[in-house]
């Protein structure tokens, strides 16, 4: 194989699809260097891409993002590889980086596929959707979201039964399973890493019952519920598909929590939280919405202002932490908390739970880097070496972070966070010829 | 229920691209509701609007005009108010010989945050209207 | 007019945004009758990529001379759908845009019906615009590749840098005698062990070492010409008084001579300086400053010092520029006369008086004479009032408390801090010092929203009381050696700048973005980008992120050396004019000439001037001047079409 490894050449090297990689991607195009955007997901778009609207303007979200990508994906300085992992990168010499990236084979030719789901429909297979965070299923050959960049199919190939029904059907003959993982040694003089970030596993936290109670869903499958391309068209509860009128929200559901190892605060949850207690008073008249709270923290331009909003239009806060959630039989949950207002242990039966669970760094970042240290914090985002000066410059010269890679952010400071990091790229790119 | 079925006044606003339309625009994206018989058309500056446009509307039908100035955000200058207020008294005396109401030309500068005060203004506006021509 | 024209016309669902309140359909169906439509659609997302990708094609395939898409504010889109239409080999001014959402189906979003014809009629006008619509050539000029910094605190500091080192010449131009800004006023910082000041002359040493920045301190913008790409800047510099290399023993003497003391503003009117002066030694520029506005011109130091010069007079020095960037910093709320006991009580300071104090003092922590074990600290002053314009949450003042407070304790120690707060919002790694300062024994009294601690003088102390959630509502008290208010960050109450570029505000009135997504450092006046905390309350590094975004910014607008400019200007009707000059005296840049043409004596546009703000339409009498893509036929079109 060694010796069909392409040897490719870029300006800049983006990891990460996401608005922050997408953002700086896009600056350094504009200013008219090249860059090549590595996604290992089968679209870009990130987790924006996902959500329905943003706080604090209720813009939704696929309006901001869908443009932003398909200008990214046409800009004539920006190459995309979708489904495509950054093995590791060394540096070989003061202006240059190589880095060794695999693409997966998605069994489909992305420029011949029209997107006529006629390869879904043909498929046997169904399995769990993780782009409708497991809300429902999908084919094993599918088209990833709606909305997706490239809107193309793939092909799932751990859970293929390799039937051939999807490529008999496909009218433009663009599916292939022959296809196998390319490598290639990508020659790049500067690398921005824009790896974003994970939500917490719920469940690490077996009190609050998520995966055993049906009825308790994470914050990120009900942005899927509230979304324009939403799975269900309303909100179900997935127990039993009946729509709920007691809403709770849990809020640093694994943030601010040194039991899971994750002391810091993860600054969206409240917001996010906030924002989807005022849509579903919008989809769901008629029900009630509490958010259990430590602390609202409404810091952002224009974000107190939408707290006092979500209170005037009725979103119930109440101060406590939830201890434990058991549930009933009829689905329902009860929630045990101290009540931090009363100084009383309180209980409180909901039939729809939704944990804002928290942000934590990607696995893997760390190590991959060869030759050279990219420091890490001690929760293992990445490190900046100069935080509050050039908070966008790592242990590594030449390498610069972008949004969540170096802890939890929302999205208007990753796009700023995306400018700082692009315009230090476009500095070095310059000062370094 | 009432606002539902409420006859409204048929009325044309005349926006400012970079002042007065994103006040307006923002009252839409806050929800601050006004009657849906409320027009924009946006132009690049208040001191722009001929009065011969304004008189066209009310000879189309139109209940009111209402010119969502800049005043003194203008960005092509300070002279914008004192023109604005120049073209709506040339256009008031025009009124008057075409035996037009004057006041259902009415003028108010709208910052380009100022989209409280703009609903405010046309629902005033549109009250004022129905009483006097719709009675 | 051209006839027989063949437009497309796209409806947008806005994923439901519109769609939920506006039957697109049936929209669809009543403009789909025009004799210009040749085709119309619904789209789930008009601007998403698939869909772009689908007009394209139906330009080229069905020859469409135009396209009118129905959907968010133009603000946001009107770009992205001119770009389609030049994908598509058409020009980009063929395409027309009809807003039905922030002013259709948000507007109405009590009214479907309502919402739904208003959605009807403004697609017909666009449509009525759309007949009118004709390829322009947008004109270009050269844009100077030069950027003007105003401001040179961090974030100007750090938006000249990084400007320079993308090859681009910057004016950095600061009010004050002396660089730094805020950070210069504080000593340790959180998360870092360099202190402000070093942070500022590590940022200053950077800034000499580039030679294509200017710095203008002392100086201030008073003028403001031009537009995008060519700016004419006029900047009056204020002398120093001081000539450069002057011997320190003689100025030292010169301080020491001057009779004039006034409230020192590097240190929050805590103390008292001289006329002569510089805020502390490590200073830049180097050079003391002599502070004209309260300077009596005895001349007791010229009598010492041999480089001081009474006589230096202001220059007026204009630059030309590309793009200017604006990081003109906040103010620090000053609070009310008797809020909280400030101004009334002797122990009330407040968070920034407290910084200083915490700075300058050494061994014991002493405030009007005595010493200091006891300090409450009342959170949210000036922010997030209920009654009062400032709403908004400042952001920084939660983590720059706390660790104005560990840092308190451990210099001086025998500190006890208690915070009077609303929430804490320490928010993302800042929660680690909050989790610390808890360890440490510090102690948090959370108020409810509307019970604020009350502040009442007793003896020497102070009692600082309130009905504390955290203990179910008991009421408690401290008696304080010192209170603290931990006021937020304001705009600047000094708004000179911000109206000469005619800088628009947000409901919090500093100065506003575009969009807090798609433009954030962009501001409507073009070539005016905003970064650091003159937009909003942001730590330092959140405003060196935006500061390095809008370098890039400003930058994306200069690089190139020219620009496009909008082509959409006034055009004289050669036979309806008659020439009487009122268009001339109309107009505010100096676009109009007055010309002879075959015979006649006319006005003429000097394009390239013409800025198409229209002015000069509604005063010719003989009604021979339009604006391009806003003429009298079309907007009369338009009102045919909504009436």
């Amino acid at each position: 194989m060694e010796n069909t490894i392409k040897n490719i050449t870029y300006d800049a090297l983006v990891i990460g699809g996401g608005i922050a990689g997408g953002e700086a991607a896009l600056n350094l195009a504009v200013t008219g260097f090249k860059v090549l955007l590595v996604e290992k997901d089968l679209s870009v778009g990130g987790k924006m891409i996902m959500l329905s609207k943003v706080f604090p303007t209720l813009d939704c979200s696929a309006c901001i993002t869908t443009p932003k990508i398909s200008e990214i994906s046409r800009h004539p300085n920006i190459t995309i590889f979708t489904g495509t992992e950054v093995g590791n990168i060394r540096k070989v010499s003061d202006t240059e980086f190589v880095a060794k990236v695999t693409k997966k084979p998605r069994y489909v030719h992305v420029a011949d596929c029209t997107s006529c789901q006629l390869c879904e429909q043909a498929c046997p297979v169904s399995v769990s959707d993780e782009y409708q965070y497991g809300l429902v299923g999908r084919k094993a050959a599918f088209i990833p979201f709606s909305i997706a960049s490239p809107k193309a199919a793939a092909i799932d190939i751990d859970n293929c039964t390799l039937c051939g029904a999807c490529e008999k059907v496909c009218p433009t003959n663009c599916i292939d399973f022959t296809m196998v993982p390319e490598t290639m040694n990508l020659h790049v003089r500067t690398v921005i890493l824009a790896t974003g970030f994970d939500l917490i596993d719920p469940k690490k936290m077996p009190r609050y019952g998520y995966g055993t109670f049906k009825n308790v869903l994470t914050a990120m499958q009900m942005e899927r519920q509230l979304a324009p391309t939403r799975p269900f068209n309303t909100i179900l509860r997935p127990g039993d598909g009946k729509m709920p009128d007691k809403l709770a929200y849990v809020l640093c559901a694994g943030s601010r929590d040194a039991t899971v190892g994750n002391p810091i605060c993860s600054q969206i949850c409240c917001m996010y939280s906030i924002k989807q207690a005022q849509l579903l008073m919008g989809a769901l008249p008629m029900a009630d919405v509490t958010i259990y709270y430590i602390n609202i923290r409404s810091f952002g331009k224009g974000f107190e202002e939408f707290y006092q909003q979500a209170k005037g239009m009725g979103v119930n806060f109440v101060k406590g932490k939830i201890g434990r959630i058991t549930e009933k039989e009829n689905g329902n949950l009860t929630l045990r908390y101290e009540d931090i207002n009363t100084g009383k242990l309180m209980e409180a039966d909901h039939d729809m739970v939704v944990l804002s669970t928290g942000v934590v760094p990607p696995k893997g970042i760390d190590g991959l880097f060869e030759g050279e240290t990219l420091y890490m914090d001690q929760f293992n985002f990445v490190k900046q070496s100069d935080p509050l000066a050039n908070p966008s410059k790592t242990s590594i010269d030449g390498v610069f972070v972008a949004g969540t890679a170096t802890g939890p952010m929302d999205i208007p400071d990753s796009i700023l966070s995306a400018g700082s990091a692009s315009s230090e790229a476009i500095s070095y790119l310059i000062q370094h010829v | 229920m009432g606002e539902f079925n409420k006859k409204s006044a048929k009325i044309l606003v005349f926006s400012t691209e970079k002042i007065s339309d994103p006040a307006i625009d923002m009252a839409g994206l806050l929800k601050l509701h006004y009657p849906p018989t409320v027009y924009t058309i946006s132009v690049p500056c208040s001191s722009a609007i001929k009065p011969s446009w304004i008189l066209y509307a009310y000879e189309k039908g139109f209940d009111g005009v209402f010119i969502a100035a800049d005043g003194s955000d203008c960005v092509y200058g300070e002279s914008c108010t004192e023109k604005t207020g120049n073209l709506v008294s040339k256009t008031h005396n025009l009124m008057k010989e075409k035996e037009l109401d004057p006041a259902r030309l009415r003028m108010a500068a709208i910052c380009s945050v100022c989209s409280a005060s703009f609903v405010k203004q046309v629902k005033s506006f549109n009250e004022y209207l129905l009483k006097t021509l719709h009675n | 007019m051209k006839d027989k024209k063949k437009i497309g016309v796209y409806i947008c669902h806005c994923g439901g945004n519109i769609s939920d309140y506006v039957d697109v359909e049936k929209v669809r169906e009543a403009v789909s009758g025009d004799e210009i439509v040749f085709l119309s659609k619904t789209t789930m997302f008009a601007c998403s990529d698939s869909n772009q990708r689908d007009m394209v094609e139906d330009i080229k395939e069905h020859n469409l001379d135009g396209v009118v898409v129905a959907s968010c504010s133009p603000k946001l889109h009107l770009t992205t759908f001119r770009n389609v239409s030049e994908r598509a080999d058409l020009n980009k001014y063929t395409y027309v845009h009809a807003n039905i959402r922030e002013q259709a189906s948000w507007a109405h979003s009590d009214n479907k019906m309502g919402a739904t014809e208003k959605a009807i009629h403004l697609v017909k006008a666009a449509i009525a615009k759309a007949h009118y619509a004709e390829a322009q050539v947008a004109p270009k000029i050269k844009a100077e590749k030069r950027v003007a910094v105003v401001g040179a605190g961090v974030a100007g500091m750090k938006a000249a840098l990084s400007l320079a080192d993308k090859d681009c010449e910057v004016l950095l131009i600061e009010r004050e005698p002396f660089v730094g800004g805020r950070v210069a006023q504080w000593d340790t910082l959180s998360t870092t062990t360099e202190t402000g000041k070093e942070m500022t002359t590590r940022l200053y040493n950077e800034l000499l070492k580039r030679d294509n920045i200017t710095i203008l301190t002392n100086s201030e913008l008073i003028g403001n010409k031009g537009s995008v790409g060519n700016i004419e800047l006029t900047v009056r510099k204020s002398p120093r008084y001081i000539k450069g290399n002057c011997h320190p023993e003689d100025l030292k003497r010169a301080i020491e001579v001057c009779p004039v003391e006034v409230p020192d503003e590097f240190n929050f009117r805590l103390s008292n300086r001289k006329a002569i002066y510089k805020n502390y030694p490590s200073e830049y520029p180097q050079t003391p400053v002599i502070d004209m506005k309260s300077c009596t011109r005895c001349g007791e130091c010229e009598k010492v010092c041999s480089s001081i010069d009474l006589s230096e007079q202001a220059e007026e020095l204009t630059f030309n520029v590309g793009s200017v960037l604006m990081a003109t910093g906040f103010d620090s709320y000053t609070p009310a006369y008797g809020e909280f006991g400030y101004a009334t009580s002797d122990n009330v300071i407040t968070l920034p008086q407290f910084k200083r104090m915490i700075d300058t003092q050494e061994g014991k922590l002493i405030h009007k004479g005595k010493e200091v074990h006891n300090i409450a600290y009342i959170y949210c002053v000036g922010s997030r009032q209920e009654e009062g314009g400032n709403t908004y949450c400042s952001r920084n003042c939660c983590t720059s408390t706390i660790h104005a407070a560990v840092t308190a304790k451990e210099k001086f120690g025998k500190i006890n801090n208690f915070h009077f707060n609303r929430g804490l919002r320490t928010y993302g790694k800042q929660e680690l010092l909050y989790a610390d300062s808890l360890r440490n024994g510090d102690i948090y009294l959370q108020s409810y929203e509307d019970g604020p601690p009350t502040v009442t003088p007793k003896g020497d102390k102070t009692i600082v009381k309130i009905n504390d959630i955290l203990t179910a509502g008991e009421e408690l008290e401290v008696a304080a050696d010192l209170v603290v208010l931990v006021t937020g960050m304001v705009p600047r109450a000094d708004n000179k700048v911000g109206s000469l570029f005619k800088l628009p505000k947000g409901r919090d009135q500093f100065f506003n973005e575009v969009h807090m997504k798609l433009r954030p450092v962009e501001t409507v006046i073009d070539g005016v980008t905003i970064a650091g905390a003159c937009q909003g309350p942001k730590n330092i590094a959140e405003s060196v992120n935006s500061a390095l975004s809008a370098s890039t910014k400003s930058f994306s607008i200069v690089s190139k050396g020219e620009l496009e400019t909008e082509p959409l200007i006034a055009v004289i009707n050669d036979d309806k004019c008659t020439w009487c000059g009122a268009c001339e005296e109309a107009c505010p840049f100096d676009a109009i000439l007055k010309t002879e043409k075959d015979g006649r004596t006319i006005a003429q546009i000097n394009n390239s001037v013409c800025k198409g703000c229209g002015m000069c339409t509604p005063v010719c009498e003989p009604d021979a001047i339009d604006l391009i893509a806003c003429s009298s036929a079309e907007i009369m079109s338009m009102i045919d079409a909504l009436a």
